[in-house]
């Protein structure tokens, strides 16, 4: 039976204040199911990169409720959803955003130093997620001299490598070439198929969407449609 | 999963590093600057304490000594009839401390000098030259010859005076003075030998001649001035109580008492090093502040993917001090490190003899010659430390509360 991982019940934003009032997100109703791949599609504007947040526990939602594994996002504490981002999820954002100071490799080892691993753990994760992902070869140079698409995959190695119940993207082929998009939606199924990984992703790319296997439509904030992909 | 220390010291340690780094011209101009800024501190300051000690050694060296005892009336009247006894049995024992350079016993009264031609005021100090190696006696440079013993009965005159008095070495002069009866007495000395002085007032008030010939003229056993010298800069935390205790028939004063002024100007130059000190590192500190404010600023966006990703509110918060720590350290290091090239320098002293008016009325020796104080230095290396928090305090709050989601949006 399949388990729900993440639910939001009446999820509402709103944004501004009274005449500056903006609803980005209205009554939204939807659970993810361990080991979907699922995109968030709609028309820049619609509300994606809002309800990717709330669901990522990196926005609140104002009004409404979101659960993760069963545990309310509303009743933990900044501390408490910190940890979790970091325990849990992963995250590749619309720009690169990997950190220029560090290498490619040191970028990848962040998550797992954060997480405490001890050096040697750290390096042979880290060896190991670069190797999967065919990034080796890149491991030692700067984040800054990587091109686009090595930069996002770098990104999807520094999410992974913690191995979070829950990957988010939010319009991870915004920056790339058709090539590279395709590499990275294979990528992005590879995960989820072979490790199990439950992957959400916000586009209004139809390419990345051909890959997920369910798809939620958004129109000015409301789920106007909620299928299955073929 | 609990953090390991390690793991978050090398985390820190490395993006505050490349941080650093990737910034490097910015943060080398902020290096420099508080490298200057503790330099400047350090050296001026041992500058301050040098000439603040010599004042003080001018002072104590001057014939003072660190405490003198008198008999408890004669310093508003010093005449040889406020004079006390010289027990030199009991001063022996009660002066036999390891604290202790030396004392002498004095009399010091005031006189009038005529030579053939002119008449000035002077104040003279009969003394014993066998006591006098904890005074500037011992090592001015005479011409002629000095004082052979206290029974002596030649006189020495500084070399301003012989001037005034238009006479020459080998001559007599009369030494008008009241004796122990309150009577003038008029005794004839032959000039043994004139000193050179740094101080021309000494020269021209002061003039030397053998305590016991001088009690012998005075009908009196008595002396002045019970001087003692520490064989420390400054004297001791109980010197002054256990020397007024050993002596409780006298007045005992020390050199702060002797030369008010000068003690004025000695607690004024403590305040002076703290209130430079405090000046310098404000200014410091607003600079440090808002390089480190720009630096949040530049990396808002980092820091808040860092916040997206889980990294706690505390470790941004060390980042951004360590960042500063780290400056403030290399600044500290490079600036002690120039300070001590500048203070090897300055080692033979400053020659303010161009100034000589300027400098014997502040009673400093003719080059100030710097003095590290090593409660100064630390107080430096504390306030860098407390500075360099302070500094990064406000800059890590603000990235602290970045907000991720805005942040990242930046």
């Amino acid at each position: 039976m399949a388990t729900e991982i993440l639910t939001l019940n009446n999820v509402t934003r709103i944004y501004g204040k009274e005449a500056t009032q903006v609803n980005a997100l209205t009554d939204v109703s939807l659970s993810i199911t361990k080991g979907e791949f699922v995109s968030i599609v709609g028309p820049s504007g619609c509300g994606k990169s809002t309800l990717l947040n709330i669901m990522g526990a990196l926005d609140q939602p104002t009004s409404g409720e979101v659960h993760f594994d069963g545990n309310s996002l509303d009743e933990m504490s900044r501390g408490e959803l910190t940890d979790l981002r970091l325990q849990k999820f992963g995250f590749v954002f619309q720009a690169f955003n990997l950190l220029p100071v560090l290498t490619a490799a040191e970028n990848v080892q962040f998550i797992l130093q954060l997480l405490g691993f001890a050096r040697y753990e750290r390096q042979s994760r880290t060896r190991e997620i670069l190797d999967a992902l065919g990034l080796v070869d890149v491991a030692d140079r700067p984040a800054t001299e990587l091109s686009g698409g090595q930069q996002q995959r770098i990104a999807i190695a520094r999410a992974l490598v913690g191995e979070p119940a829950l990957l988010f993207a939010d319009e991870p082929s915004a920056n790339l070439d058709s090539t590279a998009t395709r590499e990275l939606c294979e990528l992005l199924q590879q995960i989820n198929t072979d490790r199990g990984i439950t992957v959400v992703t916000a586009t209004h790319d139809p390419l990345v969407m051909g890959y997920t296997n369910r798809s939620i439509h958004l129109e000015d904030g409301r789920v106007v449609e909620d299928k299955s992909n073929p | 999963m609990k953090q390991s220390l390690s793991s978050r010291v090398s985390l820190i340690y490395a993006l505050s590093v490349r941080n650093l780094w990737r910034q490097r011209r910015r943060n080398t101009i902020l290096l420099v600057s508080v490298i200057c800024a503790i330099t400047g501190v350090v050296v001026l300051n041992s500058l301050i304490r040098g000439m603040q000690l010599q004042m003080v050694d001018q002072v104590v060296y001057n014939l003072n000594g660190h405490i003198t005892l008198h008999a408890p009336d004669y310093r508003s009247d010093p005449a040889i009839t406020r004079g006390f006894l010289e027990d030199f049995e009991e001063f022996t024992r009660k002066l036999d401390s390891e604290n202790l350079a030396g004392w002498a016993t004095r009399i010091k009264i005031p006189a009038v000098v005529m030579s053939e031609r002119e008449t000035r005021g002077v104040q003279i100090v009969g003394l014993d030259p066998a006591q006098e190696d904890i005074s500037v006696v011992a090592d001015l440079p005479i011409e002629g010859s000095f004082l052979a013993n206290s029974a002596d009965n030649r006189i020495v005159l500084g070399r301003a005076l012989l001037t005034q008095l238009r006479t020459k070495i080998g001559h007599r002069i009369v030494v008008v003075m009241q004796d122990i009866n309150s009577k003038s007495k008029e005794v004839g000395f032959q000039i043994a030998g004139v000193y050179d002085s740094d101080s021309e007032g000494m020269e021209k008030h002061v003039i030397f001649a053998g305590k016991g010939a001088l009690q012998q003229f005075l009908d009196s056993k008595s002396i002045t001035e019970l001087s003692i010298r520490f064989n420390t800069r400054l004297i001791p935390p109980d010197g002054l109580e256990s020397i007024s205790q050993s002596f409780p028939n006298l007045e005992t004063v020390d050199w702060k008492n002797i030369d008010p002024i000068l003690a004025f100007m000695y607690e004024s130059v403590n305040a002076m090093v703290y209130i430079w000190l405090a000046i310098v590192f404000t200014a410091l500190v607003f600079g440090l502040m808002n390089t480190f404010i720009t630096a949040v600023l530049e990396r808002t966006q980092e820091i808040g993917l860092c916040k997206s990703m889980g990294m706690k509110s505390s470790l941004v918060l060390y980042q951004v001090v360590t960042e500063s720590l780290i400056v403030m350290f290399l600044g500290l290091i490079g600036g002690l490190l120039l300070s001590w090239g500048v203070l090897q320098l300055l080692g033979d002293g400053i020659d303010l003899s161009a100034f000589a008016a300027g400098v014997e009325m502040l009673n400093l020796a003719p080059k100030i010659r710097p003095a590290v104080v090593w409660q100064d230095v630390s107080i430096v290396v504390i306030a860098t430390v407390f500075l360099a928090l302070v500094a990064s305090l406000y800059p890590a709050i603000r990235a602290v509360r970045l907000d991720p989601l805005i942040a990242l949006r930046d």
